[in-house]
């Protein structure tokens, strides 16, 4: 039976590493065309994705702009949201909470054509701007439960404690609420971060084909074959993602974000 | 500054009534124990006292200053908590300096002062410690200097000794006694534990339901109870319920002899203590057959569980005292000494 | 950071600070409702207010207040003169693919993560960020390497070609049947375009997903529970069917509900995957408002009964969980 489980993990994860490593490899070809196994392994493709290529440097830059801009966005308006959530539990808090998460809970097309309307209207369709605001209300989610996680840990005599000190709330604030709480706040920006890179549909409505992330490029590109700078682009995003998210399992708690028996080790 | 005066302080969360109309005076430099079971409503009348819950009614007055109205972070009494409370993301040196540091004492100055706090407390050395590196006696060793550190005029300690072992526990309580006594600070502790309230404190009350019981000495709560439950809440006792007439009280078949003013007629509630409780052969008062059902030797004591035909009795003796030597199924002669008898309202006429 | 580094700022602020606390918060509080009904709320009304829209000649559309559109999904434009059910069946492919691609990965992530929950703190998060980082790998690369593996001039099918496999499964009269289902062409095996290819790449798409949803309550999961049933005679597999999964149905069932949600929105797996007949509201969405039709207000329709279709899916999956934990 244990023999069993590990054999079927390591099925899973050979599945799942399937088509990335199949990804990776095509990254090293040095023709125009996708081969697998690769056919004469060069790094010239790197060159091309980072340097050479504008459309894809440009890509690059637009993809960059709209994850970082959005992570941050995402922060900020999840902070407040799940801090008056922790401190009061109000109805309107709730609200706030379950409206702001809505984006995240419905099929991501609906969402992006509603956003493509929107910025129809207020002028900001294919705007890089419009684009970042897009996936910061898409994804706020994220943060929002991170940060909440992250609140519901601090153990609330903390706060009397502070109080009998002599602290009032905002001393209280940046004490004990927020040196507690930052790993959590930095998870939740990586994982906006990390899903506004990979998102797809939401940025495709709302940039109106006049600029491009690499996601976005890579689409286009689908239809008139591969090129191995793709797989490049395959190979950066994988990586950014790795080590993401291996900075949280390592400074931050994974299996406690994920939701684990914390009693347990 | 003077003592510390409740006045008709009360709580009351939604419905209920967490803690009833009270007034209670903590002297000078005296240690209070607040005393009672859990869900008495000790701990939020010493959140009240500390200011982190609002009275419902009630005036709290600090000498003769009325700070009812002023909050936690005002009133700077220091507060240390059943689980402790201390920053995990501070070292030991900066948890002991935080109310300094916050009130803006230069750095310099405060850790200095936190040094001093931890030598205090038998610390030294560990200030750059973090919180989780260290014991459960030294995080509350900590504990109690962060709370001294702001130098408050009360001193507030909530069930402090509860997440420590038995052994550790006894020398703590005799560590913070020495210390309180030493620093001669109004101190106020919430414990169910009867041995560590009568090991700290001048001044017991002892509390059930939301209400004082009584206000006494130590040595009164125990020997002098005011009525039925702190007989029963603090130490062991037997009890008889019965009804007063002319000078003895009528349990059952059998009459009992006691000291007690009570009405003709009045349902009342006998207690005695196992140690005040002799089998002998002394031709006294109040003697009743029992039978031996179990007896047990615990070191320091030996019990004997009876049964009589007013219900069970134990009977206690210490190790050294001349006793009888009984097992279990021999019958004997209890005996209640008058004098032992603390007779009490009857619980159906309260 | 230590203590000095946290207040230093706080004590410079706190008296103006003081001052300013009340309107500061309502001010925020303001600004934060306002954010959240313009940016969440706003974008779904407008789908709905423009789902009633008409469109005018030449890709352009005007406000209305037309049923037209909502009658061209259920029966067609021509209706009652002639009845097409061709966007029902759109709809109808949305779910057929939906249910199919999140119950395969479902019941192929649950014994998956029973082992994960096994392991050591450490290798779980190891295999955490290896999971996570699969999850929020792009839709278009997952395709891409799908793509790749399964077209017909490179990866599997070549692969069988060399080996020699197609041969044998020619040989051993199995070909015919892959032929019957569509996975083969006269000469090799194909994957693309089939329903198979589709199946397997959404079902790839959502596996992390299920793995990270599950995680929690198998997590909690009490091993002593399982322990007490081993002790009383049962074997692994009686005491898996009589305490691991009863006490597991109701997260197993909302991980296939949400993963199902999501899948009915699938857009680049199912345009590169499915055969063109058997194409999906999501794909004929997108047509609609950016692609070929171009017929905002029916796009926005489709939408919204996209939308329908997967709230009233979530309501009923809220239902039924009730109806089970007062049971």
């Amino acid at each position: 039976m244990r023999i069993f489980g590990a054999f079927y993990m390591g099925l899973s994860a050979l599945l799942l590493a399937l088509p990335i490593v199949v990804v990776c490899a095509a990254a090293l070809n040095s023709g125009r065309s996708m081969f697998f196994p690769p056919q004469d392994p060069t790094l010239a493709r790197f060159g091309e994705f980072f340097v050479s290529e504008p459309v894809w440097t440009n890509a690059l830059w637009n993809s960059i702009i709209v994850a970082v801009g959005a992570a941050t966005l995402a922060v900020l308006m999840a902070w407040p949201i799940a801090y008056l959530l922790w401190s009061t539990g109000s109805k309107l808090s709730k609200t706030l909470a379950g409206l702001g998460s809505l984006p995240f809970a419905v099929p991501p097309i609906v969402f992006g054509v509603g956003l493509g309307f929107f910025w129809a209207f207020t002028g900001g369709l294919g705007a890089l701007w419009a684009g970042v605001i897009s996936h910061a209300i898409l994804l706020m989610a994220l943060p929002l439960v991170t940060i909440s996680i992250g609140l519901q840990s601090i153990d609330r005599s903390h706060l009397d404690a502070a109080a009998t000190m002599g602290a009032t709330e905002q001393v209280a604030f940046k004490t004990v609420v927020l040196p507690q709480t930052v790993p959590y706040t930095i998870s939740g920006f990586f994982f906006v971060l990390v899903l506004s890179f990979n998102e797809f549909i939401v940025i495709f409505f709302v940039s109106a084909s006049s600029y491009a992330t690499v996601t976005l490029q890579i689409f286009n590109s689908l239809r008139n074959g591969y090129t191995p700078t793709m797989a490049v682009a395959a190979i950066t995003f994988l990586a950014v993602s790795v080590l993401v998210f291996s900075a949280i399992a390592r400074w931050g708690d994974l299996p406690r974000l994920m939701g684990a028996d914390q009693s347990r080790k | 500054m003077g003592g510390l005066v409740l006045k008709g302080i009360s709580k009351s969360f939604g419905n209920t009534r967490a803690v009833e109309p009270t007034d209670l005076t903590f002297a000078k430099g005296e240690l209070t124990a607040l005393l009672g079971p859990s869900g008495c409503g000790k701990t939020t009348l010493l959140r009240m006292i500390a200011g982190l819950e609002e009275p419902t009614r009630g005036v709290i007055l600090l000498g003769d200053t009325d700070i009812t109205r002023l909050t936690a972070h005002k009133r700077k009494f220091g507060m240390v908590f059943q689980s402790f409370a201390l920053f995990p993301h501070y070292s030991v040196r900066e948890n002991v300096a935080y109310s300094l540091i916050i009130d803006g004492v230069p750095k310099a100055q405060a850790y200095e002062k936190a040094n001093e706090l931890l030598e205090t407390v038998q610390l030294v050395g560990f200030g750059d410690r973090r919180i989780g590196e260290l014991s459960g006696g030294q995080r509350q060793r900590v504990a109690i200097a962060r709370a001294l550190a702001q130098e408050p005029e009360v001193f507030l300690l909530d069930e402090p000794m509860s997440a420590l072992d038995a052994k550790l526990r006894e020398e703590m309580q005799v560590e913070l006694r020495l210390l309180q006594q030493r620093l001669g600070i109004t101190t106020i502790v919430v414990t169910h534990d009867q041995r560590e309230a009568m090991t700290m404190a001048d001044q017991i009350v002892v509390m059930s339901n939301g209400r004082v019981e009584q206000i006494a000495k130590p040595q009164d709560v125990y020997h002098k109870p005011a009525n039925a439950f702190v007989a029963d809440f603090i130490g062991k006792a037997n009890f008889f319920d019965g009804v007063y007439r002319d000078g003895a009280i009528q349990v059952g078949d059998c009459r009992l002899k006691a000291k007690a003013g009570f009405q003709s007629g009045s349902l009342v509630r006998v207690a005695i203590r196992p140690e005040r409780t002799c089998i002998d052969d002394d031709p006294g008062e109040n003697r009743i057959p029992a039978r031996v059902m179990f007896v047990r030797d615990l070191g320091p004591l030996r019990e004997y569980h009876l049964q009589s035909e007013i219900g069970p009795i134990i009977v206690e003796y210490a190790a050294g005292e001349t006793g009888p030597s009984l097992v279990k199924g021999d019958t004997t002669t209890v005996r209640l000494p008058p004098d032992a008898l603390q007779v009490f309202p009857g619980a159906r006429a309260a | 950071m230590t203590i000095a580094d946290d207040i230093s700022v706080s004590r410079a602020d706190r008296p103006e600070r003081r001052v300013s606390t009340l309107p500061a918060k309502t001010i925020l509080l303001g600004l934060l409702t306002s954010i959240i009904v313009v940016f969440c709320v706003l974008p779904f009304l407008l789908v709905l207010a423009i789902s009633f829209g008409r469109k005018v000649d030449g890709a352009a559309w005007v406000w209305d207040f037309t049923f037209d559109n909502y009658q061209r999904f259920f029966v067609g434009v021509l209706w009652p003169d002639e009845v097409t059910f061709l966007y029902l069946q759109q709809l109808g492919f949305s779910f057929y693919f939906a249910v199919i691609a999140s119950l395969l990965a479902v019941l192929t992530a649950l014994p998956f993560t029973l082992q994960l929950t096994r392991l050591k703190r450490t290798s779980q998060a190891m295999w955490l960020v290896f999971i996570m980082a699969s999850l929020s790998l792009s839709e278009v690369f997952i395709v891409m390497g799908w793509d790749i593996l399964l077209s017909n001039n490179s990866g599997l099918p070549k692969l069988f070609k060399e080996t020699g496999l197609t041969q044998w499964l020619k040989d051993v009269g199995w070909f015919q049947h892959l032929r019957d289902w569509g996975l083969a062409n006269p000469r090799n095996v194909k994957f693309k375009t089939s329903d198979f290819a589709t199946i397997l790449t959404m079902s790839y798409l959502v596996w992390p997903y299920a793995v990270i949803l599950l995680y929690p309550a198998l997590s909690r999961l009490d091993p002593s529970l399982s322990e007490a049933a081993r002790t009383m005679g049962a074997s692994r597999w009686t005491v898996t069917r009589t305490v691991t999964l009863p006490s597991i149905r109701l997260p197993l069932f909302g991980t296939t509900l949400l993963l199902f949600v999501f899948l009915l929105g699938t857009y680049v797996s199912i345009t590169v995957f499915a055969a063109p007949n058997k194409h999906t509201t999501a794909v004929a969405i997108y047509s609609n408002i950016r692609g070929a039709n171009l017929n905002a207000p029916f796009g926005a329709t489709q939408a919204i009964m996209l939308l329908i279709s997967a709230s009233a899916c979530l309501y009923l999956g809220h239902v039924f969980n009730r109806r089970s934990e007062v049971r």
